[in-house]
């Protein structure tokens, strides 16, 4: 790998990067868009927590864990 | 005696539910399904304390536990979606109980078919852009002397252009690798770029692309993408999957 060709990864087993994931878990517009959680919470609670919970995830994250 | 409802990983088509039996469960349940109008559910009872609305409003700040949710519930969607035809739901969707989930699946039931129309036998791959590093080299050209102001300020000029002659080249290239894939594609997204804070590398990140491909073409798929990178030496170009069809389950619907 010299760096100057793409880095693939094919191994279907591997985990996917958890920013990956919650990019594709919580991203607006991503992954089924019903919010089911509705009936336990109002739509736009859950949209503003999420959007809130994205902006302290890329805070957090940059600390060494 | 506590409350519980159900949380739903994903809706499938054609699901035996078998070969779920092997896999766990978040918060230790048993993952089950709701069967209705020929479409399945994938669900398990949650604990409303933890994953009702003040129990997410707590949980979902806490790291630690979204990460283990993520994970818990990325690992049902992936046995799901490798054996059937599967549109992933977001994290934290919670339903009171199976008449709730039979509701849904009522009300998203035409729209649910489009979607596992579209991702039946195709997988989605991640493939990412980042901007290579300009190389310091005014260091090297310019000598060790004292310049008089103009020719700093020339040399100045001359090295903002050259940056932003960079930048435009790079996202010009991340645009022709965008084409070329999803021309390769069923279907090609473009997701926001991600923070360099949470890819914890200095490039920029030009380009997030999502793709829609035939689960037999992942290989030509790959190898299109190494060649894309090997004629863009100027840039960086990371490729991951094949995953769930996560960036392609949207149901079209307000």
């Amino acid at each position: 790998m010299t760096g100057t060709v793409a880095v693939t990864e094919r191994d279907p087993g591997r985990q996917i990067a958890l920013v990956d994931l919650l990019d594709r878990l919580l991203g607006t517009g991503v992954v089924l868009a019903g919010d089911v959680v509705i009936s336990l919470a109002g739509v736009d609670l859950v949209q503003v927590r999420l959007h809130a919970l994205i902006t302290s995830i890329r805070a957090e994250m940059v600390e060494p864990r | 005696m506590t409350e519980t409802g159900r949380y739903l990983y994903a809706i499938a088509r054609d699901l035996d539910p078998q070969v779920l039996a092997e896999v766990p469960a978040l918060a230790g349940g048993r993952l089950e399904v709701v069967e209705h109008r020929g479409l399945t559910a994938v669900v398990s009872s949650v604990d409303l304390e933890e994953y009702g609305e003040d129990g997410l409003r707590r949980n979902l700040e806490n790291l630690p536990w979204l990460e283990e949710v993520a994970r818990g519930h990325d690992a049902v969607v992936q046995a799901t979606a490798t054996r059937a035809p599967t549109a992933p739901l977001r994290l934290a969707t919670i339903c009171l109980d199976d008449d709730g989930v039979r509701e849904r699946l009522d009300a998203w039931h035409d729209a649910l078919e489009e979607v596992l129309d579209r991702v039946e036998g195709r997988r989605e791959w991640s493939v990412k852009v980042f901007a290579r590093p300009r190389p310091a080299q005014v260091a090297a050209d310019s000598p060790p002397a004292a310049v008089s102001g103009a020719a700093y300020l020339q040399r100045k000029k001359a090295e903002t252009q050259a940056r932003e002659a960079d930048e435009g080249t790079a996202v010009a290239v991340a645009d022709e690798v965008h084409a070329a894939l999803a021309a390769r594609s069923v279907a090609g997204r473009r997701l926001a770029p991600q923070d360099p804070r949470l890819t914890g590398r200095a490039d920029r990140m030009l380009h997030n692309g999502a793709y829609l491909v035939e689960a037999d073409e992942g290989d030509a798929f790959a190898t299109l993408v190494d060649e894309l990178a090997t004629a863009h030496p100027d840039v960086v170009v990371e490729c991951h999957g094949p995953w769930p069809p996560y960036s392609f389950a949207t149901l079209e619907q307000p």
